[in-house]
């Protein structure tokens, strides 16, 4: 028994290495661009995703909130999203209504409590996987050329192409510089519990103290790329239309599109008319 | 080098670059790594706020806010697709607040009691507007609200308790403690980094006054302000969702023609499939 938990410990463990979630958040960005929902127009996209992420919060009908979870469910698995963030969303919808209602228990509720978290937990997992669907599934170029058709601040576009870029290269830095730490320091006993404290305190102050030259190098990363974006004219290109208009040109509303947006329609049309029948 | 003491332009961009890619690596993490409970109290690294304050006590405060918002915003959100619509602007606009007005507190970032009590103000700032903005979403959420036996009591003990173990244990430990330890120690290194002088009594844009108060007021307002849309928007689909039950005729109506798109732009991409 001993056994099999520290084996499970340490299986735990190690999918929590730091490559192991590096490989997660690329695997989301960038390995997933062959997928139905990659190759939609970012346009249609988002205005499909507006409706899902603004509606059910208005919804308080069963049959039309289960039949928008259950498209938006379709569409996360055609999107092929990391294990990670369902994961994480799992976590997430206990997290805003499971806790909820262990508490309102604990407050004498009962279980006529349980229908509305039932239709508060639609809520938020149907907006939460139309979220995953359409910002894991979508090329992050796309995604920020699509934002950028809607007229969004430039500088959001650039922060999300920048933002992929960089963040293999940042957590890489984040984890030689930990790694380095660790080595030059050494970390008390943890084998009693007063130890396991003194194990955590020491960690969490080995983190704080990475971030110090982290800063200090990521300052200088920064400059050169303002510098390398200035020697390009990037401030003025950002707000230049005719720049815009170029950049934007590759993007398509294809058949495929229309069909995406039919289906819903459909999907949606066919839940409201059950409704009025039952 | 002469007279220029404020910042230009491009390097109010490198702030913002520098905040965003630091602060959004930050609350990846946080996102990442799970929440450990000890019976009630709740251990979540939740803030690597310190990042953002340090660097809004050092640099222009306008810049390191709205990088961390939007880092926070791009790489924990949009990145993992954790992505919440209209409850991100509550959290952009408090994160942009807190941090603006800690780093406009600080006037000298030697003195330490400063820095102190402007990482502490930004934080409760920061908590304090999050939950009355979360209170007030579970009630729109839930229409019934007052009707659910023991759930108005429980959102309000669970909202309040959260802020104070917040304020207490991430307040203190993650942000106090890292920004008292960060901002002497890189106070006049990271400044020479992106060619610029640190701040001093004279560089510093002047304390907390009238302007940022109403400035942040109005953003809180914008903020509290999407929660009351959801509300009025309430009314509106109510009145849609009543149109579209009385009328089943209508309903059909839709989802035939819906279905009869469907076809066409099936038939339309088989042949276009053929021809190609």
């Amino acid at each position: 028994m001993e056994g099999l938990k520290q084996k499970l410990s340490e299986n735990i463990l190690d999918k929590f290495s730091m490559d192991f979630l590096r490989n997660q958040v690329l695997k989301n960005a960038y390995g997933n661009d062959d997928t139905v929902i990659a190759r939609l127009d970012p346009r249609i996209l988002l205005v499909w995703y507006l409706f899902f992420a603004v509606v059910p919060w208005f919804s308080d009908n069963l049959v039309f909130l289960a039949a928008s979870f259950l498209l938006v469910a379709v569409t996360t698995i055609l999107a092929r999203v990391a294990g990670l963030v369902l994961f994480l969303f799992g976590i997430g919808v206990f997290a805003q209504t499971g806790y909820l209602f262990l508490v309102s228990l604990f407050f004498g509720g009962n279980a006529q409590t349980i229908l509305p978290l039932l239709v508060l937990t639609l809520k938020v997992a149907t907006v939460s996987l139309a979220s995953i669907t359409v910002f894991s599934g979508l090329d992050p170029d796309r995604l920020s050329n699509g934002l950028m058709w809607y007229g969004c601040p430039e500088r959001l576009s650039f922060s999300i192409s920048y933002a992929y870029r960089m963040l293999p290269m940042l957590m890489e830095e984040f984890q030689n510089v930990l790694l380095s730490y660790r080595l030059r320091g050494c970390a008390p006993d943890a084998s009693t519990f007063m130890g396991k404290i003194r194990n955590l305190i020491y960690q969490v102050k080995v983190i704080i103290h990475s971030f110090y030259p982290l800063m200090l190098n990521t300052a200088k990363r920064s400059r050169t790329t303002v510098e390398a974006l200035e020697l390009k004219g990037y401030r003025y290109a950002a707000v230049n239309k005719e720049v815009k208009r170029m950049k934007l040109a590759s993007l398509r509303v294809t058949n495929d599109d229309l069909l995406f947006l039919a289906v819903s329609v459909f999907w949606i049309a066919l839940a409201v008319l059950v409704n009025t029948l039952l | 080098m002469t007279g220029k003491k404020t910042a230009t332009q491009s390097q109010k961009l490198m702030v913002f670059v520098l905040t965003m890619s630091l602060y959004g690596l930050a609350t990846l993490f946080t996102e990442l790594i799970p929440k450990f409970q000890v019976g009630i109290v709740e251990f979540s690294v939740e803030y690597f706020l310190f990042i953002p304050l340090t660097l809004a006590m050092l640099f222009d405060p306008m810049s390191a806010a709205l990088g961390a918002a939007t880092g926070e915003l791009v790489f924990s959100e949009i990145m993992l697709g954790q992505f919440g619509g209209l409850g991100e602007l509550e959290k952009f606009i408090t994160v942009t607040i807190g941090v603006y007005i800690a780093g406009r507190m600080v006037k000298n970032p030697k003195n330490a009691k400063m820095v102190g009590i402007a990482a502490m103000t930004g934080v409760i700032l920061q908590l304090l507007m999050g939950t009355v903005v979360d209170i007030l979403k579970v009630q729109f959420a839930v229409t019934d609200f007052e009707a659910v036996p023991g759930l108005p009591e429980s959102v309000f003990a669970t909202e309040g308790f959260a802020f104070l173990n917040d304020v207490l244990f991430s307040g203190i430990l993650f942000c106090l403690l890292p920004t008292l330890f960060l901002v002497p120690k890189l106070y006049g290194k990271i400044e020479p980094l992106l060619g610029m002088w640190p701040r001093t009594e004279e560089t510093a844009l002047g304390g907390v006054n009238g302007k940022v108060i109403a400035g942040s007021l109005i953003g809180f307002a914008v903020a509290v302000g999407a929660e009351m849309m959801a509300e009025s928007g309430l009314s509106l689909i109510d009145w849609e969702a009543s149109w579209a039950e009385s009328g089943t005729a209508l309903a059909a109506g839709m989802a035939a023609a819906a279905a009869l798109a469907v076809i066409t732009l099936l038939v339309i991409r088989k042949r276009g499939s053929v021809e190609a």
